[in-house]
């Protein structure tokens, strides 16, 4: 039950005939015609539970592109339908403009489009849709609420996407190169070619020189088909904000950033999410299935409270892994929980695989670094600079465990650990 | 990833929401019953409080006071008799109610005005004054005035003709003795002195004067002869009327109340936007729809921490702690700059810095190196000195 505001207009319309005849009882006289007049309208409304409502809904949406959610209302009731269709959403999935006007006749069909423009990762639910049928005097209407269920996986934004071109010229420019620049433990053999002017004579083979009338040097290129296993930290200190986003975002856009770059390389790339349990995995997916699988398994993700499990971890790993390959954890630098987490249980990890920690930098600690307009700012740079320090005392210590450290701001972290990836490939390290 | 189809999924249409007229009005009824439970009993107990509780003032000599100086078990005894008592406290009151053939009882006139005096002398009336003043006695009879007092102690007899004073027999009086002034009034329960305690007034107009208001009250009704005389004095006629001047009464026409002052229209009209400002919260209160709830990740800044040992250090006013963390900082910094490594000690570090800077070692050492500051002021100005420094240094 509702009434509109022409049932207020008709109400307050009421002043006239009171001034011209001033009783007690025109006043309650008029009233109650008011509310006969409503309960009339809403007899006469079409039922709002005599609408067939059926949702369209895109399944997935990269987080700030916009889309719609569709709602076809039909009118089964032997009415015409007058009535306001709200389309409910819960609201970091931006639904604008949800309400919509519906004027149907008995057993018609009208598509009902709201736009969505999500502004949170994750997935996120539709609820219920409320019609409110007005009736034909337009005074009061009926309403009923209705759950018509819909669900839009919004996926990490990969703004990091934007450096993929350059890193994946980067790779091919360790293609062919000759073996004195690249050669290392992780290149292979790639083929024969002519010799140009400029390339390394040392790099000459003699042998398929002498079968040919041309000099013909070998060109190496870095080792395909190697193992890369991202692992990121959903526990309590992902959950951190670092500016309006939690710092796994951050981590998150580096693995798809890391992901895109490495199965390109032709390196087979699995990703687990952990904390105290697997929380999600992506294990043998490989293509262009890799990045849409990535990011509808790390969509849902969202921090837990709880610590680290970081022996769980390493087994989890070893789990996953039989040969050597580079491993990089995803997690934050932060010096406490490195020192009573990663540092007991990373050092035979590190043995056996190539580690990299990847750590997300506040930049709100910088900034508080440089403070000195009060002595209170010079004490939070104080303690700004002794985190730094800590930071930097466990950067040496993990790097003695051979360990690689990658810490960077949120927006760069994606490309360091792209980066830092090349530099690995190009040394043959994996 | 952007290569990925958008695969949009088709729900299956749903109608209403799987409830029927029967079902919301149960739902409705099993959400209302317990508030309309208490607020049945609420209602009920209102209503059970107010009918069982007695109507009773503590007012002296009015007759729903039970107390001792109330008279109450006067006015029921009169009520058992079968006369109607109307206890009015405006002289208005009194006299609308004062018809010939009633009874009319002043008690105390203190409180009357002229006018209000004025106007129960014109009512027609049988009078009973208890304890009238000198300013009542004289507006209301001309035949009896006030005397001295006397002992209160004495039982005095009726010792008259008076049929009432001769059914009492005998009383004790406390007020000022009644004389009369012409031969219409019969003075009985005579003092020593020659005044009496009791006078009635024969004429168009019975008038009876009591001069004790202690006669009526509950503590003293059932002394000596007091109760047949008031009873007898007061239970004339059928109807009687229990006049407590009050206060607040003056007599004059009362100011006129904001609602008289106002026009005719302005009930209904207020009435009617009362009803049209109803309307319009029940218009804008309706929501289309529930509210929408979704869990939010926490809200924890990342520097949280940081800033949290800031004021740790600054609470405990550690400069030390504080001093040392930017010269470490700045050692730290500097050192890397200057190709150092990092096991470098602190006179490495010294010379080093001497060297880059064009400062002499002891300042340098000083900086990095030297005391604590001793206040805010000082660690501020390290902090600045301290950046100076670091700027100084580029890399060699």
């Amino acid at each position: 039950m509702a009434i509109t505001w022409r049932a207020v207009a008709l109400t307050a319309f009421g002043v006239v005939p009171v001034l011209l005849v001033p009783a007690t009882a025109v006043a309650v006289a008029w009233t109650l015609l008011v509310v006969l007049l409503c309960a009339v309208d809403i007899a006469l409304a079409a039922s709002p539970r005599q609408v067939a409502v059926a949702r369209a809904v895109p399944g997935t949406v990269r987080l700030t592109e916009p889309t719609t959610s569709t709602l076809t209302v039909t009118n089964r009731s032997s009415r015409r339908l007058r009535a306001v269709v709200r389309d409910a959403w819960q609201p970091s999935a931006g639904a604008t403009a949800n309400r919509h006007p519906v004027d149907l006749p008995s057993q018609e069909s009208r598509r009902l489009v709201t736009r969505l423009l999500p502004t949170r990762r994750g997935d996120r639910r539709a609820d219920l849709v409320t019609i409110r049928s007005v009736g034909p005097l337009r005074l009061a209407a009926r309403q009923a609420s209705i759950e018509v269920p819909g669900r839009l996986r919004v996926l990490p934004e990969f703004a990091s996407r934007r450096h993929l071109p350059s890193r994946l010229a980067r790779l091919r420019e360790l293609d062919g190169r000759t073996a004195v620049q690249v050669r290392g433990a992780g290149t292979e053999f790639d083929s024969l070619r002519e010799y140009v002017i400029g390339d390394d004579v040392r790099s000459i083979d003699w042998r398929a020189t002498a079968r040919r009338s041309e000099v013909v040097v070998r060109t190496w290129r870095p080792e395909r088909d190697r193992r890369v296993l991202i692992v990121l930290d959903t526990a309590r200190l992902s959950a951190g904000r670092i500016g309006d986003v939690p710092r796994i975002d951050a981590s998150i856009e580096a693995t798809l950033l890391l992901a895109a770059l490495a199965a390109k390389a032709g390196d087979r790339v699995d990703v687990i999410a952990f904390d105290r349990r697997v929380r999600a995995q992506v294990a043998g997916a490989s293509g262009p299935r890799l990045l849409p699988t990535l990011a509808d398994a790390l969509a849902p993700i969202e921090p837990a409270l709880v610590e680290t499990d970081w022996p769980g971890v390493v087994g989890a790993v070893r789990q996953r892994l039989s040969q050597r390959a580079l491993v990089v954890l995803l997690t934050t630098l932060e010096p406490a929980a490195v020192e009573v987490g990663v540092l007991p249980v990373v050092g035979p990890l590190a043995g056996d695989h190539q580690v990299v920690l990847a750590s997300v930098a506040d930049p709100e600690v910088a900034a508080l670094r440089a403070g000195r307009a009060t002595s209170s700012e010079v004490y939070d740079a104080a303690a700004a600079e002794r985190a730094e320090l800590e930071r930097a005392a466990v950067t040496v210590r993990l790097r003695q465990r051979g360990v690689e450290v990658v810490d960077a701001l949120p927006e760069d972290l994606a490309p360091r650990l792209a980066d830092t990836y090349l530099a690995l490939k190009a040394a043959g390290r994996l | 990833m952007s290569s990925a189809p958008v695969i949009t999924t088709h729900g299956p249409a749903v109608v209403g929401d799987g409830t029927t007229a029967a079902s919301r009005a149960r739902s409705r009824w099993v959400r209302a019953r317990w508030p309309l439970a208490v607020l049945g009993a609420v209602l009920v107990l209102g209503l059970a409080a107010s009918l069982f509780t007695p109507r009773t003032s503590t007012r002296p000599f009015a007759p729903d006071n039970p107390a001792d100086q109330g008279g109450r078990a006067l006015a029921r005894i009169l009520e058992r008799q079968g006369v109607e008592v109307s206890y009015v406290q405006t002289s208005a009151e009194a006299a609308a109610l004062a018809q010939e053939g009633t009874t009319l009882l002043v008690v105390t006139t203190f409180l009357l005005e002229p006018d209000q005096l004025d106007a129960l002398a014109a009512t027609r009336a049988d009078l009973v004054l208890v304890a009238p003043e000198w300013n009542g006695l004289s507006a209301l009879t001309d035949a009896v005035d006030l005397g001295f007092t006397s002992d209160a102690s004495t039982l005095r007899e009726a010792s008259c003709t008076d049929p009432d004073a001769q059914a009492a027999g005998r009383l004790r009086s406390q007020g000022q003795d009644l004389i009369a002034l012409s031969p219409a009034a019969t003075l009985c329960f005579p003092s020593g002195e020659g005044g009496g305690a009791y006078a009635s007034v024969e004429g168009p107009r019975r008038v009876v004067v009591v001069n004790d208001s202690g006669l009526l009250t509950n503590d003293r009704l059932a002394q000596d002869g007091n109760a047949a005389l008031m009873l007898r004095a007061l239970g004339a006629h059928d109807r009687l009327t229990w006049y407590l001047p009050s206060l607040t009464d003056t007599g004059a026409d009362p100011q006129p109340s904001v609602g008289e002052l106002l026009p005719p229209w302005t009930g209904p009209l207020a009435l009617q936007l009362v009803a049209a400002t109803l309307a319009l919260a029940l218009w804008r209160g309706r929501a289309l729809g529930r509210l929408v709830g979704e869990p939010l990740p926490v809200v924890v800044r990342a520097a949280e921490a940081t800033r949290g040992r800031g004021r740790l250090y600054r609470r405990s006013r550690s400069r030390g702690h504080a001093a040392a963390a930017l010269r470490a900082g700045v050692a730290h910094r500097t050192a890397a700059r200057l190709g150092l490594p990092r096991s470098a000690d602190a006179g490495a570090v010294i010379d080093a810095l001497a060297r880059a800077t064009g400062r002499t070692t002891g300042q340098v050492a000083d900086l990095l190196y030297g005391p604590p500051p001793t206040d805010d002021a000082g660690l501020l100005q390290l902090a600045r000195l301290l950046d100076e420094l670091e700027s100084e240094v580029h890399r060699t």
